[in-house]
C-alpha cells in the first residue's frame, strides 16, 4: 500500500496550559491526488489544524508527517505546502502578474523561471489576458483567483484552502467551485479544504471530516456521510434542513413493532423481537413524504411551509416532536392543517441512545 | 410590480416614490413599496442594491430627496431617528462587554426607567424563547459566537416599536447557525405579532422566511411578490439569475415562423414552444432567452434525446447533483439525483430532454423583462 500524502497522527493543541483544548488528539491520512474537507462549525477546530500543518502553529502533541517523514519541526517556508485565505492576501497596489511573480522573486529565482511559472498559472486559472491589470480592477472571483496562483506558482505538493469562497457572492463562489474542480483533476494537488459551507465540502471534496470540539467524528466519502453518518452530530450537521433525530425506545404492542418517544409513535411495519434501552432514530428529511393513504404510518399537523424554490420545507408537529421533511413546491400544505406521512424504512438509521454512535440493528424483519 | 400588497388595514410603513443620490450616484429611484402589520418582509438584492440605505432611511439615518416615508399614517420622512417609534438590528451586534447576558438584554428598558419588576418579566421571556436562560449571568467573553447573537436580539426585541428593521442581522453567522436563528427569529415574529423588514443579500434566506419579497436591484424595487411566485415567475432576468442555485439555464433563441419551433441557436437545439410561450414569443421572433430551471431538465439516452451533448462537469451537492452537459457552444445545468452520478464519466455523451414546460420563462434581451402575454 502506498504511503499517504499527510498524515496527522494523534495530532494535538492545548492552550492556556492545557486548559482549552482546540484539536484533540486527531488522526488522518490523505492520499496523493486527494481532497479532503475538514466542515465543522466555527471554533471546533479545524483551522487550528490547518495552521499546525502550515507551520503557522505549533502543536503540543502527536505528528505531522508530508511521505512518510515528520516536518513538525521544519520551519513553515520549507514545508512545500501552500495555504489560500479567505481575505485574498493580495498585494492592491500591484499588477497581477507582479502578485503572481512575488512568491517566486522572494525566493531568488531567475526572472526567466518566474515568467514561464507565472503564465502557466495564469493560463491554468484562466487569468492570461488580465496579467498586466492592476489587482485593484479585478473582481472578487478573480481576485481569489490571483490568491490561489500566488500559492500554485510556488508547486506545493500540498494546498490548504481556509474558506476561500466565503468572500465571494453567490454567483461568483459558484464558478469558482467549478474552477477549483477542474483544477483537482488537471494538476492532481493534494488538498485540504477548511469550510462551515457543506455545500462546499459536498461539492469540492472526495472525503469530509466532520469536526466537533476538535476532534474529527468521521471521515468518509460524501454520499456514505450522507446516508450513514457514523454519530449524531454529524447525522444533524449535515444536509439541510438535516436529519430528524428522535431519542426513544422500541416497543411491541400485538406483536407489531414501533419506535417511541412519549407521545410520538414510529410504526417500524413488521413484527419480532424489540432492542433494549435508548436508541436516537435518524429520519432524512427525504425519506418522509405527504401520504396519501387513509391509513398514513405517521399523522400531524403542518406547523410550517418554507419555500425554497424547486422543493419546500415542511415541518410537522407530531405529538410534542417535530418532523421536518421535503416536498415538491406545493400550493395544498397550509400551516395548521393536519397531514398524514409515509417513510421510506430503508434509509432509516439508529444510533445508540447514550453513545450517540450509530448501530446495526435488526428490527421488524430489516436490518438498519 | 405586482401588488400584492392590497391589505385591508393600513400598512405599518409606506415607503412612497422615494428617490436618493449619492453625490452623483443614484441609490434610490421611486422605490415604492408597502410593510403590513404583523408580517415578515424581506428586502432581497445584492450588494450595492440600496437595501441598507432604504433600512437607514426608514429608521431616520439618511434623508429621502423625493417621495415621503409614511410611517403609521405619518409623514417622518424629517423627523429625527429618536422621534421614530423604530428599532434597528444590524449584522455586527456588539454588546457590552462590562455587563452579564441579563443587564444587556435589559439596557434599553432600564434607559427607558421602566419598573424592574417588568424588565425582569420580559427579559426572563425572551430568553426563555430565545433559550439562552443559562447565559443570563455571564459575561459576553464567556459566550459562545451563537450565545452572543443571541443575547443581542433579545437586546433589540426587548423593545416594543412598531416596526423592526433588520440590516443582514445573520450574515456573520456560520451555516448551521443561521438556519437555526432565522426559524427562531420566524417564530418569535409570528408570536408576537412583530412587524419586521428585513434586508438580505441571501435568497434562501428570503424564501424560507418572508411572508412577501421585496426584490431590490440597481435602487429600484423589480418586483414584490409571495416566495415561491419570485422563484417561479421572476419579473426579470437578473431576478431568475439571483433567486436560485444552481443557476437557471438561459439560452439565446429565435422562433422560426414557417415550421413554429422555438430554436435555441447556440445548441442547434429545436423545441416546441411551450403553451405559456407560444404567443410572445411568435410576437418577439427574436432577441429573448429561454429560461429552464435545471430541475426542468433530466438527463436521457443519447441515442433517442433531441438534445445530444457532452457530459462535462458534476457538482455534488448532497442527495442531489448538477451535472453540466455542453451542447455546441451553450452549456445546460441539470438537477440530479446524486445516486444516478455513480452511472455517468465524464467526457461521455449524453442526451438532455426538457421536463415541466409549463414551467419554461423566457426573457427580452433588450430590457431583461420576463415576457408575458
Amino acid at each position: 500500500m502506498s504511503r499517504p500524502k499527510l498524515e496527522l497522527v494523534k495530532l494535538r493543541k492545548e492552550y492556556s496550559d492545557g486548559t482549552v483544548i482546540a484539536v484533540d488528539d486527531i488522526d488522518l491520512a490523505i492520499e496523493a491526488g486527494e481532497t479532503v474537507a475538514l466542515l465543522g462549525s466555527s471554533g471546533c477546530g479545524k483551522s487550528t489544524t490547518l495552521n499546525m500543518i502550515v507551520g503557522l502553529e505549533n502543536p503540543t502533541g502527536g505528528d505531522i508527517q508530508i511521505d512518510g517523514a515528520t516536518v513538525v519541526t521544519t520551519p513553515a517556508g520549507k514545508r512545500n505546502v501552500g495555504l489560500v485565505f479567505q481575505d485574498y492576501a493580495v498585494f492592491t497596489h500591484m499588477t497581477v502578474r507582479k502578485n503572481l511573480a512575488f512568491g517566486l522573486e522572494i525566493r531568488g529565482k531567475y526572472v526567466l523561471e518566474t515568467n514561464r511559472a507565472v503564465e502557466e498559472v495564469a493560463e491554468l486559472l484562466n487569468l492570461s489576458d488580465k496579467l498586466d491589470v492592476s489587482v485593484k480592477e479585478l473582481g472578487g472571483s478573480e481576485l481569489q483567483r490571483v490568491a490561489i496562483g500566488r500559492t500554485l506558482v510556488t508547486k506545493p505538493e500540498i494546498l490548504l484552502l481556509d474558506e476561500p469562497l466565503s468572500n465571494l457572492e453567490a454567483e461568483a463562489r459558484l464558478a469558482m467551485r467549478r474552477e477549483l474542480r477542474r483544477l483537482q483533476s488537471e494538476i492532481g494537488l493534494t488538498i485540504i479544504y477548511v469550510t462551515h459551507d457543506q455545500v462546499e465540502a459536498l461539492s469540492l471534496a472526495d472525503r469530509i471530516a466532520v469536526m466537533n470540539c476538535g476532534r474529527i467524528l468521521q471521515v468518509e466519502d460524501t454520499s456514505t456521510i450522507f446516508d450513514k453518518p457514523d454519530h449524531t452530530f454529524v447525522a444533524g450537521f449535515l444536509g439541510s434542513p438535516p436529519m430528524n433525530l428522535l431519542r426513544g425506545k422500541f416497543a411491541a404492542e400485538s406483536g407489531e413493532v414501533s419506535f417511541q418517544k412519549d407521545s410520538f409513535t414510529l410504526p417500524m411495519g413488521g413484527s419480532g423481537a424489540t432492542p433494549a434501552g435508548f436508541y436516537t432514530v435518524g429520519i432524512r428529511p427525504e425519506a418522509l413524504s405527504v401520504s396519501s393513504a387513509d391509513t398514513p404510518a405517521i399523522i400531524g399537523r403542518i406547523n410550517n411551509v418554507e419555500p425554497r424554490g424547486p422543493e419546500t420545507v415542511v415541518t410537522v408537529s407530531v405529538g410534542y416532536e417535530t418532523l421536518t421533511l421535503v416536498a415538491p413546491p406545493t400550493d395544498v400544505l397550509h400551516t395548521g392543517d393536519p397531514v398524514g406521512l409515509d417513510i421510506d424504512y430503508e434509509s432509516l438509521v439508529f444510533f445508540g441512545g447514550d453513545s450517540n454512535r450509530r448501530e446495526e440493528l435488526a428490527v421488524a424483519g430489516r436490518i438498519f | 410590480m405586482v401588488d400584492t400588497q392590497s391589505a385591508t388595514v393600513s400598512p405599518v410603513l409606506h415607503m412612497e416614490s422615494i428617490n436618493k443620490s449619492f453625490r452623483s450616484t443614484k441609490a434610490l429611484s421611486g422605490v415604492d413599496f408597502m410593510v403590513p402589520e404583523a408580517s415578515l418582509t424581506v428586502i432581497l438584492g445584492p450588494a450595492g442594491a440600496g437595501k441598507t440605505t432604504t433600512l437607514r432611511m426608514i429608521a431616520g439615518l439618511e434623508k429621502p430627496e423625493a417621495g415621503r416615508v409614511i410611517l403609521g399614517g405619518e409623514d417622518v420622512g424629517q423627523w429625527e431617528p429618536r422621534e421614530r417609534n423604530v428599532a434597528m438590528i444590524f449584522d455586527n451586534l456588539a454588546l457590552y462587554p462590562n455587563k452579564n447576558g441579563y443587564e444587556n438584554i435589559a439596557s434599553p428598558l432600564v434607559i427607558m426607567k421602566e419598573k424592574p419588576e417588568h424588565i425582569r418579566e420580559r427579559v426572563d421571556t425572551i430568553a426563555k424563547t430565545l433559550q439562552i436562560t443559562h447565559v443570563l449571568g455571564r459575561l459576553p467573553k464567556t459566550m459562545s459566537g451563537g450565545e452572543k447573537q443571541r443575547v443581542a436580539l433579545g437586546r433589540a426585541l426587548i423593545r416594543k416599536p412598531q416596526l423592526f428593521l433588520l440590516d443582514e442581522p445573520l450574515s456573520s453567522l456560520d451555516a448551521k447557525l443561521r438556519i437555526e436563528l432565522r426559524a427562531e427569529l420566524r417564530r418569535m415574529q409570528r408570536d408576537h405579532g412583530f412587524t419586521f423588514l428585513m434586508a438580505t443579500p441571501d435568497y434562501h434566506e428570503a424564501l424560507a422566511i418572508a411572508d412577501t419579497v421585496i426584490m431590490l436591484n440597481h435602487g429600484k424595487v423589480v418586483q414584490v411578490d409571495k416566495p415561491q411566485v419570485i422563484y417561479d415567475t421572476p419579473a426579470d432576468r437578473e431576478t431568475a439569475i439571483f433567486v436560485g442555485a444552481p443557476q437557471i439555464n438561459l439560452l439565446e433563441s429565435v422562433f422560426v415562423a414557417d415550421t413554429e419551433e422555438l430554436v435555441i441557436e447556440s445548441a442547434g437545439v429545436r423545441v416546441a414552444p411551450p403553451e405559456q410561450l407560444a404567443e410572445v414569443v411568435k410576437r418577439k421572433g427574436e432577441g429573448f432567452e429561454l429560461g429552464i430551471r435545471p430541475e426542468n431538465l433530466i438527463l436521457t439516452d443519447v441515442d433517442s434525446a433531441a438534445i445530444k451533448g457532452t457530459l462535462v462537469d458534476i457538482e455534488p451537492l448532497g442527495p442531489k447533483s448538477v451535472a453540466t452537459v455542453s451542447v455546441k457552444d451553450a452549456e445546460f445545468r441539470v438537477l440530479i439525483d446524486s445516486k444516478d452520478v455513480a452511472a455517468l464519466e465524464l467526457g461521455q455523451p449524453i442526451g438532455v430532454e426538457m421536463i415541466n414546460v409549463q414551467r419554461m420563462l423566457a426573457f427580452d434581451i433588450a430590457t431583461g423583462l420576463r415576457m408575458q402575454s
